[in-house]
């Protein structure tokens, strides 16, 4: 029997942080799933999904990240899964759209906008928020398949950004993916 | 989700910079409507058009409003009604032009293309009928365009039809003084017209199509415009080199392409109907930053028409096919760049300068991907003279194996330098110049055919 651990990691980034936190997995025989990984401002955050032996615990792991020999301390958060992730079926429904957001810089604006699309049964897939200077810019990546009408959306999101005071495009997924991927031919999408 | 920076450079293709799929033009056969009558056929025309356009330009906008990419311009191009009215009279022709203009309107398009008759070797009895149908069938008609293939690489310029042509269009401008001539706009001559152009005022649905396609036509000259002003800014004019600007272009198209054919891709689908072509050309419009001459421009000369515009033309056009050709297996029409002068404000404002002229006009479309369109000339211009303009513009698309157009629109009443606007996407400009008139009569009365080039015998 093995088991599943969710693990999330962060820590100021340096070279080696890959190799050392993924010796930690391999140390205790585990067997590394999905992993994903970013650094913003400096900061190196990880999470990633790993299958281990019956009698390895959230602790043991812990403590492998814990004995890592470093200047910079890893904090990490892990949770054994109840039930076994599918990673199979954690892909992304055939049809998503892009929601550009750009605005002036205040407090509240990712809030705002997540409000509204939560209000609206949309679920965000990804977010991307850039500040620079006093103009900040926000990439959600949503998933429509609960709205009956796009063109209503867009008079919503119209109003929002008036209201608001915010520049807001509304676009289908797939013309992100012709314009950038070379490899896509455009009669495929999209892609079910 | 992808870079962000991509996404971010793609919206602003469409919010800024006028990307846009400039038309979805629906391309249906009408050979299979013949019936015993005039008025049978007419109507079977009709019904046939209904049929297929039923729901075309709602599924344009559903596509393009769950895309968010505006679809400008939905519009119908039939098989050359020649050929749908073999045996009318001229009169028979009127009435099929009625009944194509109240399919169009009845489908909801702004313009149908297709009355049309191509003469390139040889003229029917019923081709002669259907050419003098034209001023009185543009004249009775809004949504109507003509056009007429008089020559072709292979099988040379059809001289009796270009001096008829000549006659035409001066009667189709004065049919339709009172708005300045318009109905010559929408009247264009070719030289090895293809069958499958989206864009007007040419659009066919060629005999060799399947029954019913749609094909899609991409511009964008905004969007190159601005993205080599933002190169150029970023990188510095004395650090790019001119294969660079091509390359920039080149990459510009390949995204703008792409970007077409999705949403002309889904519209087919959507209407169960195949998809034909792509035809990524730099259309301009009157619209400021909608412009191929603000491109030269910025390419280096301070008026469109000064020495160097031929050469930056043969760069734009030869870049613009090279992304289109890379980015769609499916590219077509006319993919290239178009200089209408009276659609294009900085050519306009270049003939209003004296800087451009028909004869340089005349040079830049031997390299550019349709020939001497929307120009003005003054009403009082005799027809051999047309025709032989025509002749011209025809010779330099037989013997380069290319497509040129000629549309010409004698302004009735106006001389050169006096304004002429027809509003709208057709735009506005001074009348151009056209010298050495009265001079060619005798070349335009000889008829009979200019021979193919040599190197059209390839059997």
């Amino acid at each position: 029997m093995t088991k599943q651990f969710i693990i999330s990691v962060m820590s100021k980034d340096r070279p080696g942080i890959i190799a050392d936190i993924t010796g930690v997995i391999l140390d205790l025989n585990g067997d590394l799933a999905d992993l994903n990984q970013y650094v913003l401002g400096g900061y190196f955050s990880m999470i990633l999904i790993a299958e281990f032996d019956e009698n390895v615990t959230a602790e043991d792991i812990l403590a492998g990240f814990s004995h890592i020999n470093s200047e910079t301390k890893i904090e990490a958060t892990i949770k054994e899964m109840d039930v076994p992730l599918e990673i199979e079926k954690q892909n992304l429904p055939a049809e998503t759209f892009i929601v550009t957001v750009q605005a002036e810089n205040r407090k509240g604006l990712v809030q705002a906008i997540g409000l509204f699309f939560y209000k609206r049964e949309i679920n965000i897939l990804d977010l991307e928020t850039t500040r620079a200077g006093k103009h900040y810019t926000m990439i959600f990546q949503i998933d429509l398949t609960l709205i009956q009408s796009i063109q209503g959306l867009r008079v919503e999101l119209q109003e929002l950004g008036k209201h608001e005071q915010l520049d807001i495009v509304l676009q289908h997924n797939d013309i992100f993916r012709a314009t950038h991927e070379i490899g896509t031919p455009v009669d495929s999408l999209p892609l079910a | 989700m992808l870079r962000s920076d991509q996404i971010l450079a793609t919206v602003e293709m469409v919010s800024k910079e006028n990307l846009d799929v400039r038309t979805v033009t629906m391309g249906i056969n009408l050979l299979d409507c013949r019936r015993g009558t005039v008025t049978e056929t007419c109507l079977a025309v009709e019904e046939k058009i209904a049929k297929y356009a039923e729901n075309f330009v709602q599924k344009c906008n559903e596509v393009a409003q769950k895309y968010g990419i505006p679809v400008v311009n939905k519009r119908i191009s039939v098989t050359p009604a020649a050929f749908v009215g073999a045996g009318f009279s001229s009169s028979d022709f009127v009435a099929l032009a009625k009944s194509l203009d109240n399919a169009a309107e009845n489908a909801g398009v702004d313009i149908l293309g297709g009355f049309t008759a191509h003469v390139e070797k040889g003229m029917t009895e019923t081709d002669r009928a259907f050419i003098d149908s034209i001023p009185e069938a543009l004249a009775v008609t809004q949504r109507l365009c003509a056009s007429i293939n008089v020559g072709s690489s292979q099988k040379g310029i059809n001289m009796d039809a270009v001096a008829i042509i000549g006659h035409t269009v001066k009667e189709l401008a004065e049919q339709t003084s009172d708005s300045g001539g318009f109905g010559a706009a929408k009247f264009v001559v070719f030289c090895n017209q293809p069958g499958d152009n989206p864009f007007m005022a040419g659009a066919i649905h060629g005999v060799e199509e399947a029954d019913v396609v749609l094909n899609v036509g991409v511009s964008g000259p905004g969007v190159i415009a601005r993205s080599l002003e933002k190169t150029i800014n970023r990188k510095g004019r004395s650090n790019l080199k001119l294969d660079d600007i091509a390359e920039e272009i080149k990459q510009i198209t390949f995204r703008v392409t792409r970007c077409g054919e999705l949403i002309g891709r889904q519209v087919s689908k959507e209407l169960g109907v195949e998809f034909g072509v792509v035809d990524l050309s730099l259309a301009p419009t009157p619209k400021i930053g909608d412009s191929v001459g603000e491109i030269l421009q910025i390419l280096g000369v301070d008026d469109v028409g000064a020495p160097g515009s031929t050469a930056i033309v043969a760069m734009l056009n030869d870049a613009v096919k090279k992304g289109g050709i890379f980015a769609s297996k499916a590219v077509g029409g006319l993919s290239g760049a178009f200089i209408p002068v009276m659609e294009d404000a900085v050519l306009a404002d270049a003939v209003a300068k004296g800087a451009l002229t028909i004869e340089k006009l005349e040079a830049m479309t031997c390299v550019c991907s349709v020939g001497l369109d929307m120009v003005p000339i003054p009403g009082d211009t005799d027809a051999d003279t047309i025709s032989a303009i025509i002749a011209d513009e025809m010779a330099i698309g037989m013997v380069n194996t290319k497509t040129t157009a000629a549309r010409l629109i004698p302004v009735p009443g106006k001389k050169a330098g006096e304004h002429v606007s027809f509003g709208g996407l057709f735009g506005a400009s001074p009348i151009m110049e056209v010298r050495n008139v009265n001079k060619s009569s005798r070349f335009i009365a000889w008829g009979g055919r200019i021979p193919a080039p040599i190197h059209s015998f390839k059997n």
